[in-house]
């Protein structure tokens, strides 16, 4: 056999440890997430645990015999509003005027915690909800008896009129108890001061609690538009997902090659210039220019003797004699060029250079 | 397994339906049905890779610069036909085309399927592997598979030196017809007794021979002949320099001293068969890297390039000691040592020149090295500061050579140090000079 594609069962053999390793950390994690317990959710959700859930609360209430229902919908929260305390936990995703006044017309004790506009017109009218203040630790400051029970509590946002406690953002209308803010029923806010007092006095006062905390908003908002994904025709989703596998199968498709990638050993390149050039340029990075005019000088002085019949132990001024006459440039101009000082600056030395050229031109042309 | 461009048109074709559909959910899932069936049934028919037999071509070779085409039989012992495309895959190096076959092989016959290589570089290149994917009935999936088929290619020196071959054996002949002469002299042996005729130089009379006969006779000579020649190859680290223009690929980043030697190697090989001397060549950086010793003139040549294809340099400082014991090992008689490296200075002086008079005492070394065109340019410059310090630095760097060689030639060493298009021309002119003079 030539062939080196492995088979189902080399692959699987190769595979299996990492298959095994996956399969097992899958395994744990779901084990770990159903045993322990915790639950995430929204704010002031009776099945969440997080700091801004309210297990705890729920907890205790049932601890002290009080049933705890939560409910999601309208349906369900008119059905069971009757002899209970209705909590409305999340009245910003109550906007739909006609729901709300089918509620309204349920009879039983509510607790309303942070109020919208919609649902204060609804549930308790003729309250009015007036800018307030930050939320701080306040003192009860009136004579209702869960207050007073309580003590300190954290409370703030709207204020309800006058003849009301904690400065007026906790108010009893009736069989309807407005709280301005919902932090103080928080599991992370619960335990600090008089908070769980509190909340105890004002959820615990019926056997029952219908604990009306939706998940999302509930019906169409007030001017009754559809929002934007019930417009979006279903067949777009499924058309969406079908590109989706399209692109997936491209993907497939072009990403497949034609047999393994081929390797070679490839010969190292180097240009043998390399060593010069970078001579070069450590000579200007140093600003090396007195090496360099050597170079020059030596070079164009080794080309020329021969031409000017002298070996190569003549001395300078036989040299720079014979080049003057040969050129018939200044004598000290020629010396100057061929054994002058090192020239100061990288324009001299281009100078120098470009003398050198003319007086070995000369030199060899005449 | 490997999916067509046709799965995805499917799909594509499919979300358009999807999108009109009254029930768009179990239009995508009867989609996805679609594909996953048509893809089953191809895998299912297509024709089995696994069961393909190979059969490859006897490994060749090819001079640099030339085109070989290797053959792959593809045998198909299966029950179903193999439709598809293969692919016969070499190193890049070696370029091959076309990329990508169509094979179409029915079952229990054999196809022949022919890539054409044509190799960058000078070497050995195996082939990699050969990938066929066959295609469903379809055209929707294939099945892919790899197999390996050993193959082997050997890429040998292109030998571009040798039109001037005809030029130096017009010279050889030259000398050697030139000398049929009555002095005697070095470099000269014995060749024949012949009738004095008017002109000829009196001392040459052999007077014994004219006893003997009724005429007078003179004797000739020639050039002597079978004398040895060694051909050394620094394969070390100075060999790795690019250096000119790259004959093969004309890559601008040049080719390396170790094949400009090659070059001028085997045209004084080629020109030393002719001319009756023996030729024995080394490759040596810190161990004997290729060699072939007293090849007789038929199959000199085929020797020398077969022992040369494979050679690299090596990125190590090369061992002059350890290169002169073995030149000394394999020459016992005096002979032609030719060095073939680079005239660098600093690698000279720590290398070569130390234990050069061992080697020169009692053999003629003669020195070759390619000369760098692109210093010559630099020393040119003149244009700006940047280019007169790397003048200057060219400049010093010719300065140093000709010391170099200046001290070599103190030693009794032949230097010869020739641009890469001139440096086998100029070490045959070398060789044919010290014949000329009998330095051999």
């Amino acid at each position: 056999m030539t062939s080196i594609t492995p088979t189902i069962t080399d692959r699987w053999r190769s595979w299996r440890g990492v298959v095994g390793a996956l399969v097992l950390i899958v395994l744990a994690a779901t084990l770990i997430v159903l045993l322990g317990g915790s639950r995430n959710g929204g704010r002031l959700d009776i099945e969440a645990t997080t700091p801004s859930g309210a297990r705890a609360l729920a907890e205790l209430l049932r601890a002290q015999g009080v049933e705890v229902n939560q409910v999601t919908t309208f349906d369900d929260a008119v059905e069971q509003a009757e002899g209970s305390l209705l909590v409305v936990a999340r009245p910003e995703f109550l906007a739909d005027p006609a729901r709300l006044a089918e509620l309204a017309g349920r009879p039983g004790a509510r607790l309303l915690i942070a109020p919208t506009e919609p649902v204060l017109r609804a549930l308790a009218p003729g309250v009015t909800a007036l800018p307030g203040s930050p939320e701080t630790v306040r003192k009860p400051g009136c004579g209702l008896k869960a207050a007073v029970l309580a003590g300190d509590a954290l409370v703030g946002g709207s204020t309800f009129g006058d003849a009301t406690c904690y400065g007026g953002t906790v108010a009893v209308v009736g069989d309807t108890t407005l709280v301005a803010s919902g932090s103080f029923l928080t599991n992370g806010k619960l335990a600090e001061n008089g908070n769980a007092a509190l909340a105890m006095n004002l959820a615990g006062t019926h056997q029952r609690v219908t604990w009306f905390a939706p998940r999302a908003p509930l019906g169409a908002p007030e001017g009754g538009e559809k929002s934007i994904e019930q417009l979006i025709p279903a067949n777009v989703g499924w058309f969406t997902w079908a590109l989706v596998l399209a692109v997936l199968l491209t993907a497939l498709w072009r990403g497949r090659r034609l047999g393994p990638v081929v390797e070679e050993r490839l010969p190292v390149v180097v240009r043998a210039a390399e060593t010069v050039e970078g001579r070069g340029r450590l000579y200007r990075a140093r600003a090396a220019r007195d090496r360099a005019a050597l170079a020059l000088r030596e070079a164009a002085l080794a080309r020329m003797t021969p031409r000017l019949g002298l070996t190569a132990t003549a001395g300078e001024n036989e040299i720079v004699t014979a080049v003057a006459a040969r050129t018939g440039q200044d004598g000290g101009q020629v010396r100057r060029t061929l054994y002058g000082d090192a020239p100061g600056g990288d324009a001299a030395l281009v100078a120098l250079a470009r003398d050198l050229d003319t007086i070995e031109r000369q030199v060899l042309d005449s | 397994m490997a999916l067509t461009g046709r799965a995805a048109l499917l799909a594509v074709a499919g979300a358009l339906v999807v999108l009109a559909a009254p029930a768009p959910a179990l239009a995508f899932w009867l989609v996805v049905a679609v594909i996953v069936l048509a893809v089953g049934v191809d895998l299912a028919l297509a024709g089995s890779v696994r069961a393909l037999r190979f059969e490859r071509s006897d490994d060749q070779r090819v001079r640099l610069g030339e085109s070989a085409e290797v053959t792959l039989l593809v045998a198909n012992p299966g029950r179903r036909r193999v439709r598809g495309v293969l692919r016969d895959a070499w190193s890049p190096s070696t370029r091959p085309a076309p990329r990508e076959h169509e094979v179409d092989v029915p079952a229990g016959q054999r196809r022949r399927v022919t890539t054409t290589l044509r190799p960058l570089r000078r070497g050995d290149f195996t082939a990699a592997a050969v990938t066929v994917r066959a295609l469903g009935p379809l055209g929707v999936a294939a099945r892919q598979g790899s197999h390996r088929v050993d193959g082997r290619i050997r890429v040998l020196p292109p030998f571009l030196s040798r039109r001037h071959l005809p030029a130096k054996l017009a010279r050889l002949r030259a000398i050697e017809g030139l000398n049929p002469v009555q002095i005697r002299g070095q470099g000269t042996e014995f060749d024949s007794l012949r009738e004095y005729v008017v002109g000829d130089d009196v001392r040459s009379i052999d007077w014994r021979a004219t006893a003997r006969r009724a005429d007078v006779v003179v004797r000739t000579w020639r050039p002597e002949r079978d004398r040895r020649v060694l051909i050394v190859l620094d394969t070390g680290r100075t060999s790795a320099g690019r250096v000119g223009v790259d004959p093969a690929s004309g890559d601008p980043s040049g080719w390396p001293r170790l094949d400009w030697g090659m070059d001028a190697a085997l045209l004084l090989a080629a020109l030393c068969a002719r001319a009756g001397d023996r030729v024995d060549f080394l490759a040596y950086d810190r161990a004997v890297r290729a060699q072939v010793t007293g090849g007789g003139r038929g199959d000199l040549l085929p020797g020398l390039v077969t022992a040369m294809a494979p050679l690299e340099p090596e990125l190590v400082e090369a061992d002059a000691h350890g290169m002169v014991a073995a030149v000394l090992a394999r020459a016992r008689r005096r002979c032609l040592v030719v060095v073939l490296t680079d005239l660098n200075a600093t690698a000279l002086d720590e290398g070569l020149l130390p234990v050069l008079p061992q080697l020169s005492s009692r053999h003629l070394v003669l020195l070759a090295a390619v000369a760098d065109p692109r210093v010559a340019a630099l020393a040119a410059g003149r244009d700006g500061a940047a280019e007169v310090f790397e003048a200057a630095a060219a400049e010093r760097q010719r300065v140093e050579r000709r010391q170099v060689t200046a001290r070599l030639r103190r030693h009794g060493v032949e230097v010869v140090d020739a641009l890469p298009g001139d440096l086998a021309s100029a070490l045959a002119d070398a060789y044919l000079n010290l014949k000329a003079a009998g330095r051999l």
